[in-house]
């Protein structure tokens, strides 16, 4: 007789141990080869955020050296190579995202956070300087958060900074997580004189306490009218999915899991 | 803290979930290469027409005068020799015509209709009993039509002096709106389900649709009871008890009505699911028993477990939604609904959780699928799939939480 869907079925009511076992086994393989993949595929993001962060921290010295010779080139060279700010904030978005997965790496993105920012102490340090020397009129806005649940604003803020750097690409938004155990970080906040009430945005020499709004911010820091506006006017179309505030990123990383 | 604890409760439940289908498949592989086996299954069937069991099909009618002549013209239909098919309706005490449409058939020599007074399906079912003489009894209910050969996949089963009773494969009367599509998709799954849990040997529910007992071990059982509105379960766990078999024959093919609404969707499933769990407590001590092999063992622990399962992911999604809902507002009240989403692959959610849904949704299609091949030998995947796999995953939640809440209190459940 052929085995076919005609067969009534009929079973010994016997539990077969082979069966469970198998079972297991190939649960626990599907298991093993979800957990590999998936940290395959974090490690080659944070491979990704290191290989950006090397690249910027490149040309973050390569500006410093052409700074440097500066007395032999004209300025026109220098403002050329000065970083983009979205690179920076792309870079802020991804490191946010991870920081948000709470993945296994959390050590490594610490690293790659501190990292970060030294490069933006630096960027922004060496913009002041090259802007003195050479006239350029940049616009900064230091942003300092928190992740630990002390800032029930700084989501808010996020969307209102990511919001703004969108309308004008050439602002310069330096976020920097507060509780960061990195020294620069903490002599820039002793210089900015941030007291522990966040969100903090230094602007124009003056820490500003509490959520600012777009328009806040632009009263605040009259010379954004001097910058350009993104071809696509109103705040936000462009690319940037996020914001630079690492708690918003990370609330909107955290629903993903 | 709480974090870490809840996504770990989650991983413990996921594994669970996904051993589960994949015991249901490797089982199912098995039975599939078992049925050679001497020792598995019974001697093939009646010599002739002759050796053949008489058969009692019994409709228990309450309010269907619409569905029950179609019911009983698809009886009639079937092919079995004449002198040993009877078919008894029973008038619920019904308000409508349903009396007087059942009784335009009884010119037919096979057809039986009697009237009693409205007591419930298990008391239709036990005053049929009562006025028959036949080797096997069945019940069809009478929204539903069996195909002409359904019969003749059944009976042979019953030579095997074990088996007990005999499930057929169910399958959707004409799916209509987009809600009976995703049950159709479902009731594929099921025809799947029971039929690997019947090689278990691990069956707990003879479904109403054209189940059919040995009615001396129905006898012997005592008739049908309420069984907290599922007699259709309450009657297979006591047969599970008192040690006999449960077989399905997929290729017998009954054609059900399904419900076109939502409501009665919810209403028809908090039914079961309360079933369930008010006969879980009545039958405890066959929960974790090796005395019941696989349905002690996995099956019963497992249908109950995956209540409290189907909960928790439910109410996790929601707590992921509501999350997303609060920050969605947050950015709105800030920057209004401008920050238009774009893709990029970093973003791509990686997570080991999405790996396991994925090979778990892509498992429980080739459940659907291979129900499919059973019950119709088509192949391929009904059309109501992708809203059964989606849609269900909120609907089942919502049911089950009724059902539960109903359970705990002990609240009773209506048929309609």
């Amino acid at each position: 007789m052929d085995i076919d869907t005609q067969d009534p079925i009929i079973a010994a009511r016997s539990a077969q141990w082979s069966t469970y076992l198998i079972a297991f086994l190939i649960t626990s393989f599907i298991f093993a080869t979800a957990f590999l993949a998936s940290s395959y595929f974090n490690s080659r993001r944070v491979a990704d955020v290191r290989t950006t962060q090397d690249d910027i921290s490149t040309d973050i010295l390569s500006l410093e050296t052409q700074f440097d010779l500066l007395q032999e080139y004209s300025c026109a060279n220098v403002a050329e190579n000065t970083i983009l700010p979205s690179a920076l904030q792309t870079l802020a978005n991804r490191l946010a995202y991870l920081e948000g997965q709470r993945a296994s790496n959390t050590d490594e993105v610490v690293r790659l956070k501190r990292l970060y920012s030294l490069l933006e102490i630096k960027d922004y340090l060496l913009m002041k300087r090259i802007a003195a020397k050479c006239g350029l009129k940049p616009v900064f806005i230091l942003y300092f958060y928190s992740n630990e649940g002390d800032c029930p604003d700084c989501e808010k803020q996020g969307y209102a900074l990511t919001a703004l750097a969108q309308t004008y690409p050439q602002l310069r938004i330096y976020s920097f997580d507060y509780h960061l155990g990195v020294s620069a970080l903490q002599t820039l906040i002793a210089i900015a004189d941030v007291e522990g009430e966040l969100p903090a945005l230094y602007m124009n020499g003056q820490t500003h306490y509490g959520f600012k709004d777009v328009e806040d911010i632009e009263k605040i820091l009259p010379q954004l009218k001097t910058l350009e506006k993104s071809a696509t006017s109103t705040p936000a179309t462009r690319s940037t999915p996020s914001t630079s505030s690492g708690r918003a990123s990370s609330g909107q990383a955290t629903k993903k899991k | 803290m709480l974090w870490a604890t809840g996504v770990g409760i989650m991983y413990v439940f996921l594994f669970v979930s996904l051993y589960f289908q994949v015991f249901m498949l490797v089982s199912f592989i098995e039975v599939r290469r078992r049925p050679r086996h001497p020792d598995l299954i019974g001697p093939a069937g009646y010599a002739d027409d002759d050796a053949l069991p008489s058969v009692a099909v019994i409709v228990p009618c309450f309010n269907e005068e619409l569905t029950v002549g179609a019911t009983i013209e698809s009886l009639l239909a079937l092919d079995y020799p004449e002198d040993k098919l009877e078919i008894i309706i029973v008038d619920d005490g019904s308000k409508d015509d349903t009396l007087l449409t059942a009784q335009g058939y009884e010119d037919d020599p096979r057809v039986r209709v009697f009237h009693k007074d409205n007591g419930g399906k298990h008391t239709a079912m036990n005053y049929a009993l009562a006025h028959t003489n036949a080797d096997l009894i069945g019940c069809l209910d009478a929204d539903s039509v069996v195909s002409p050969d359904a019969l003749r996949h059944i009976t042979p089963v019953f030579a095997d002096q074990r088996v007990a009773a005999v499930t057929p494969g169910i399958l959707i009367k004409k799916p209509e709106n987009a809600l009976q599509h995703m049950q159709h998709a479902e009731y594929s799954l099921s025809v799947f389900n029971r039929f690997t849990l019947a090689g278990l040997g691990s069956a707990f529910i003879t479904p109403g649709p054209f189940s059919f007992f040995r009615t001396k071990v129905v006898h012997e059982a005592g008739g049908w009871r309420h069984g907290h509105s599922t007699e259709d379960l309450e009657m297979a766990l006591r047969i599970q008890e008192m040690g006999y078999l449960i077989a399905n024959a997929p290729a017998a093919s009954v054609h059900t009505g399904t419900p076109r609404t939502v409501r009665a969707l919810i209403r028809q499933r908090v039914r079961w699911t309360y079933g369930f769990l008010r006969n879980a407590v009545e039958y405890r001590h066959m929960f974790g028993s090796r005395a019941y092999g696989n349905l002690g063992l996995i099956i019963l622990p497992m249908a109950l477990a995956s209540i409290g399962i189907a909960i928790f992911f439910f109410l996790r999604i929601l707590f992921y939604l509501v999350q997303e809902i609060e920050h969605f507002l947050v950015r709105y009240e800030v920057v209004g609904l401008s920050i238009m989403p774009t893709f990029d692959p970093f973003y791509v959610n990686t997570s080991a959780l999405w790996f396991v849904i994925y090979v778990a949704i892509a498992l429980v299609l080739v459940l659907i699928a291979l129900g499919k091949g059973l019950g119709t030998g088509k192949r391929g995947l009904p059309g109501g799939t992708p809203l059964f796999v989606f849609f269900y995953s909120f609907l089942v939640p919502v049911w089950l939480t009724m059902a539960v809440i109903r359970a705990v209190f002990k609240t009773g459940v209506r048929w309609r």
